[in-house]
């Protein structure tokens, strides 16, 4: 131990040493170490949190943004569907239309030819019952007597076949 | 200003029995910086670091990877330990290279000298570093382990357990010789280059000096860290 007292040791310095550096332990464990450590472990476990949260975020915004996708697309197939069935309802009118105005005017015709026709022989009586008489009175007067009414007709008919 | 080699601190004064040496007196002044500065550091302490805060966030994430790289699930306990031994010597070391050092005296002897160059101090530490060194492995192993770390019935195994009972003693002995050498070599140096000519050309050495006070605190801290995992592991079955 010679060795050591040239070097000067003593044990009250060891001890002392020794209790300081316990101190010192003890000290910076409770003030710098636990703080720290704590601080960092924290950080640590929101940093992780917080890169969590925006890979969630980036995934709904995708989802979000298939969904609007699909939406866009029913939505522009619906809105063609719509476009296609107007067009076909637009036509389907149209050949109704012209199927009606085809039979109006068809019935229009029909009524105008019945009614002529009907007028044609309403003339066609008057002047026979007219002519008749203008007959009747002319034989009167030829022949000087009044027909009988059987001779008359006879004759009427006769005159009215040779005229037309 | 004559230059004179001397081992042994310097008593200053006496505090009951207690021998105030001018190391002694040093290392309290590096306690109180530390512990001031801590609590400075963590009086309000903020998820978002700022200034010291950021600094020793640094300092003690690095150390707490590397004792978790090495200690694993033990890191927890072995970290304060090892990291106050870091910042006790860094701050003992740089706080040495101050202007005042060996130049101020008191009763003609000189005030402040740096905490290393006094074997006291770096024994203290040697002997607290084996003492917490076998504490763990006590307590992580239990008596029975522990013991079979050094006696078994095999004779070969015995002697080896002989040899790594004196390389225990070796470990104390080198830890803090190699701290005292190192950092009272430096103080010669310095003041020895001071002597010749004590602007500029010291220059030079105090920077070889910062780093030197730098790896001898990293070495201190990863050779402990290192005995400590060793010894509170379970001993190989087979050697």
């Amino acid at each position: 131990m010679d060795i050591l007292s040239q070097f000067g040791v003593q044990p009250v310095l060891l001890a002392a040493q020794v209790v300081n550096f316990l101190i010192l332990l003890f000290i910076l464990k409770r003030f710098l170490y636990k703080p720290v450590l704590k601080v960092l472990d924290e950080r640590r476990k929101r940093v992780e949190e917080s890169l969590k949260n925006a890979e969630e975020i980036e995934k709904k915004l995708l989802e979000t943004e298939e969904a609007k996708n699909k939406i866009l697309e029913k939505a522009s197939l619906d809105v063609q569907k719509m476009l296609d069935e107007t067009k076909k309802e637009i036509e389907v009118m149209k050949e109704e239309g012209k199927v009606q105005s085809e039979q109006m005017a068809a019935q229009i015709i029909k009524k105008g030819q019945e009614e002529a026709r009907a007028a044609v022989e309403k003339m066609e009586q008057e002047l026979m019952s007219k002519l008749g008489d203008i007959v009747a009175l002319g034989m009167e007067k030829v022949t000087g007597k009044v027909l009988k009414t059987s001779d008359q007709k006879e004759i009427i008919e006769k005159t009215v076949r040779g005229m037309s | 200003m004559e230059n004179h080699i001397v081992l042994e601190p310097e008593v200053l004064g006496y505090l009951g029995i207690l021998p105030v040496t001018n190391t002694l007196l040093v290392s309290w002044m590096v306690m109180v910086i530390l512990i001031l500065v801590s609590i400075i550091t963590t009086w309000k302490i903020k998820v978002i670091p700022s200034g010291l805060q950021n600094f020793f966030e640094y300092i003690i994430e690095v150390g707490y990877t590397t004792v978790e790289e090495l200690a694993h699930k033990r890191a927890k306990v072995f970290f304060p330990i090892v990291m106050t031994f870091f910042l006790y010597i860094l701050f003992g070391n740089l706080l040495g290279l101050f202007p005042g050092f060996a130049t101020i005296t008191y009763k003609s002897e000189p005030l402040l000298r740096s905490i290393n160059s006094d074997l006291n101090m770096t024994l203290g530490l040697a002997l607290t570093s084996a003492v917490a060194t076998h504490g763990f492995a006590l307590y992580y192993l239990g008596l029975v382990e522990y013991l079979k770390k050094w006696f078994t019935l095999n004779p070969i195994f015995l002697f080896v357990g002989i040899l790594e009972l004196v390389g225990e003693v070796t470990k104390i002995v080198s830890l803090s010789f190699r701290l005292f050498g190192n950092i009272f070599a430096g103080e010669v140096v310095l003041a020895t280059v001071a002597s010749i000519f004590a602007f500029i050309i010291p220059l030079p050495f105090y920077f070889l000096e910062i780093i030197v006070g730098f790896v001898q605190a990293a070495v201190f801290m990863m050779l402990t860290l290192v005995f400590m995992v060793l010894l509170s592991e379970k001993h190989a079955e087979q050697h």
